[in-house]
């Protein structure tokens, strides 16, 4: 039996690996007979595990289609997730409308925890150096059901329970967890994939479904190229601990974020007195914030949503030099330097924006002015719950893999990885499964090869545009916010108190971070994204202008002048 | 007595076109490549099924008013299909694959072969017995007594030598209360510009040749023969009747939308979309 095995591997060294690897296959392989399935998924993270769920949820699916998951993993550990009472796992994102209702759709949702889940109501967005600030009140949305919120923040494992408790329930989808996919190739060229398992099982498969995350190896075998950059960036996560919000604030349904020049640090609610943080900063920072203790680590988020500008630029040099020399700060340390720009601020111990003591949160009673502005003061952060990875922007060149490749597709963070600005990876994956499974079941409905390239086409097609401009006004609001560039801080804020102005604009964007857009979801997108052009195009002239280039500024002026004067003159004559 | 002798003056002469078969002969190794020459047919092939769907589901419903929703994904189960000019059986696996009993004829070894050898490929089809190809002009098939639940002939039409006798071919394959669905284009001038000169020559995504304008038939005058066919007394479609009931027969026009690359079904009665590729369905009497 012959095997034409494709390999994509970069160095030599790798190349030899693969080739032993390929011999001993070979032997094994010629053993197995190949067995036939319709649809293989590799991956069981969230976007692997709805698209599993959204097939096992359709009866016609359920009826044409064998289906398998393959996971490296012990998924198990996931469906018995006992998490200990009154703590929550660090990785939790806002799921929108949309991805709920989808959820909901398919029969995912009703095993998700939802006591676990909490709505996002309001969010208050603003700019770390000018304090220009957009206020997203629930009013301008128009909900039929306040308690649903713009969006819910779900825990990334509740989700996944919830999906493999749903395909516990269809066992017409088969998983194959603590299963590693070794190679894939091909039986003969162009013809359908074959997935090797380590456990010597070989799946043929009409469609292969790439949900396996940013590293991709469904992705390398279709040869897809993936373009994009590091952002130079570190995501720092952790679950926090805080007092209630208290009777003259409301529930802690409130999101905040602020936009740092080292970049933007998020505060979402999970619980009443537990807040996910998701704060982005540069490496070096992320590193000694890291190495310092939890204490210090949560006197530095409390003065991040606080602090003005200069004062975190002073207390980040002296992390960094003490990370540089070997030595961490203590609590102390920091709360007593804290407490010293605060004076040197201006501002009250009593004042909202206090944090060196969290006495004053622990008050009930009135709160100061302005506390409405501000997150709940953290009192502590959930033992190793801190954790950071990197951010990266990518995106593939294509979702569908093409010659070789044929019968291929790529969803979620295997196809694009987006800057977690606005909580959007996530539902960007959920969002390519519910259009890749109706076009699965659409074709399946004409009669349709469910592996071919007529059938994943439209997923191609409606996809591939969504994601790439969500991710362009991701990536770009990351540009322009990490700028302490005067003339850019001030368009950004000009941009940024305009917007607060436009209820409409405002009522637009809401709706896309909720997913809650009208009949056409595009609009609402691309008005967001003509609005952070115009931003862009703002920062630009600005720089040109700071640049020193008033004079290109004086003549057009001058011509405008002249224009208007030569029209002036037509008219008359 | 007169239409006996002239069907059978029909019968013995094949409306099958040699040049016609040597051309796709020669293209038969790209029909499943779906990025090459037929990808406009790969696209147009969903949008086919789906009025095949809507028209057997149309009249279930209107033969049985028992039918129930739940029936509906079990529409093709069980019927007698027959795709004449099948090609490399884009629309025969479909119609397989939906639990039809699906026969394709060609008149083109090559086009058999390859679509046997792609039917083989896949263990969803179970060729040799639900799905099964034949190397026969359809004219050959009348000798023997079966006849179908459902005739399909897709862009098949615009091909053939002698159109008025391949119709009737495929009217008598039918089983009484069976259906005929044709799709092909009409003879107008945007169906030249669009087919032939942009597809063909301009944008060359078509093979050179593959078209002939003058062969192209509108949709009127596929109307205008089962008005008179089999005869004036009993026509499969009532005179008087224009657009004809939808009970009788449909003409649905396929647009081609290059920005997206997909293929619609115009909506009933929409202006001016049966100028270039359309879709027509007839229904045989039932006596």
């Amino acid at each position: 039996m012959a095997f034409t095995l494709s390999l994509n591997t970069s160095s030599k060294i790798c190349r030899g690996v693969a080739s032993q690897l390929h011999r001993s296959l070979k032997r094994s392989i010629s053993t197995s007979t190949p067995e036939e399935w319709d649809v293989v998924v590799v991956g069981g993270g969230p976007a692997g595990l709805a698209l599993a769920s959204a097939l096992g949820s359709s009866q016609l699916v359920r009826e044409s289609l064998r289906v398998a998951l393959v996971e490296a993993g012990d998924l198990s550990k996931i469906r018995d997730w006992i998490p200990a009472p009154e703590t929550f796992s660090n990785r939790a994102s806002s799921l929108t409308h949309t991805s709920q209702t989808f959820l909901k759709d398919i029969g995912a949702w009703a095993h998700v925890d939802e006591e676990r889940t909490c709505p996002i109501q309001d969010m208050q967005v603003w700019d770390g150096v000018s304090d220009a600030r957009i206020e997203f009140p629930m009013s301008l949305l128009g909900l039929h059901s306040p308690g649903q919120g713009m969006a819910r923040m779900t825990e990334n494992l509740n989700l996944q329970r919830g999906l493999l408790r749903h395909l516990s329930d269809v066992p017409q989808v088969q998983i194959l967890d603590k299963t590693k996919v070794q190679l894939i190739g091909h039986a003969e060229a162009g013809g359908w994939p074959l997935v090797h398992l380590d456990s010597g099982r070989v799946l043929r498969s009409r469609l292969l479904v790439g949900a396996d995350g940013f590293n991709s190896p469904v992705r390398s075998f279709a040869n897809i190229a993936s373009f994009g950059w590091a952002y130079n960036t570190q995501a720092i996560v952790a679950t926090m601990f805080h007092p209630p919000q208290g009777a003259f604030k409301g529930p802690n349904t409130t999101a905040y974020q602020r936009f740092l020049p080292t970049g933007p640090i998020a505060f979402l609610p999970l619980s009443p007195t537990a807040s996910s943080l998701v704060w982005s900063t540069q490496p070096p920072l992320a590193t000694a914030l890291m190495a310092s203790e939890p204490d210090v680590l949560r006197h530095m988020i409390n003065a991040a949503f606080r602090l003005p500008d200069i004062s975190m630029r002073y207390l980040h040099g002296l992390l960094l030099g003490a990370h540089a020399a070997g030595t961490t700060l203590t609590p102390s340390q920091i709360q007593a330097e804290i407490a010293w720009r605060e004076l040197s601020h201006g501002i009250d111990e009593t004042s909202a924006y206090a944090s060196a003591s969290i006495e004053a949160a622990k008050q009930q009673g009135i709160p100061p002015q302005n506390a409405e502005l501000l997150p709940p003061l953290v009192t502590s952060l959930q033992p190793g719950s801190v954790a950071s990875f990197p951010l990266r922007y990518s995106h593939t060149d294509s979702y569908l893999g093409e010659g070789e490749g044929s019968r291929t597709v790529l969803v979620g963070d295997a196809a694009h990885s987006v800057h977690p600005l606005a909580g959007q990876g996530l539902n960007l994956g959920l969002a390519d499964v519910e259009c890749l499974s109706r076009c699965i079941q659409n074709s399946l409905l004409h009669g349709g090869d469910v592996g071919s390239r007529t059938t994943l086409l439209p997923y191609a097609q409606e996809r591939y545009f969504a994601n790439h401009r969500t991710m362009s006004v991701m990536d770009k609001l990351h540009k322009l916010y990490s700028t302490s560039f005067e003339p850019v801080v001030w368009a950004r804020s000009v941009g940024l108190e305009v917007v607060n102005e436009l209820d409409s604009v405002k009522a637009a964007l809401m709706m896309e971070a909720s997913g809650k857009s009208g009949l056409d979801g595009g609009s609402a997108w691309a008005l967001a994204a003509r609005g952070v052009e115009n931003f862009a195009t703002a920062a630009n002239a600005a720089r040109m202008v700071g640049a020193g280039l008033p004079s290109l500024l004086g003549a057009s002026v001058r011509g405008l002048l002249k224009a208007a004067g030569s029209s002036s003159v037509e008219r008359k004559q | 007595m007169h239409l006996r002798i002239l069907r059978r003056a029909l019968h013995t002469a094949s409306t099958v076109n040699p040049a016609e078969i040597a051309h796709f002969s020669r293209l038969s190794s790209q029909w499943w490549d779906d990025t090459g020459e037929f990808s406009f047919l790969h696209q147009m092939n969903p949008v086919r099924m789906r009025f095949i769907r809507e028209k057997l589901l149309e009249s279930a419903r209107d033969d049985r008013p028992a039918f129930s929703e739940s029936e509906s994904a079990r529409v093709f189960k069980g019927l007698d299909f027959l795709d004449v000019g099948c090609g490399g059986g884009l629309l025969s696996e479909s119609l397989a694959r939906l639990g039809a009993n699906t026969l394709g004829v060609d008149a083109s070894q090559a086009n058999i072969s390859i679509a046997k050898l792609h039917a083989a490929q896949d263990p969803g089809l179970a060729l040799g017995s639900s799905l099964s190809y034949l190397h026969t002009p359809a004219e050959a098939l009348l000798t023997d007594p079966k006849r179908y639940d459902v005739v399909c002939s897709m862009e098949v039409l615009e091909h053939v030598d002698n159109p008025a006798a391949f119709l009737d071919t495929c009217a008598q394959l039918v089983k009484p209360g069976g259906h005929l669905f044709l799709s092909t284009i009409s003879r107008t001038a945007l169906a030249y510009f669009l087919t032939i000169f942009m597809a063909e020559n301009v944008l060359g995504r078509v093979a050179r040749g593959t078209h002939t304008h003058s062969k192209f038939i509108q949709p009127a005058e596929l109307v205008g023969f089962f008005r008179a066919y089999p005869n004036e007394e009993a026509p499969w479609i009532d005179a008087g009747r224009d657009p004809p009931t939808r009970t009788q027969a449909e003409v649905r026009g396929l647009v081609y939308n290059a920005l997206s690359t997909r293929w619609m079904l115009a909506p009933r009665g929409a202006w001016g979309v049966t100028e270039c590729n359309y879709i027509f369905w007839v229904r045989k009497p039932v006596l």
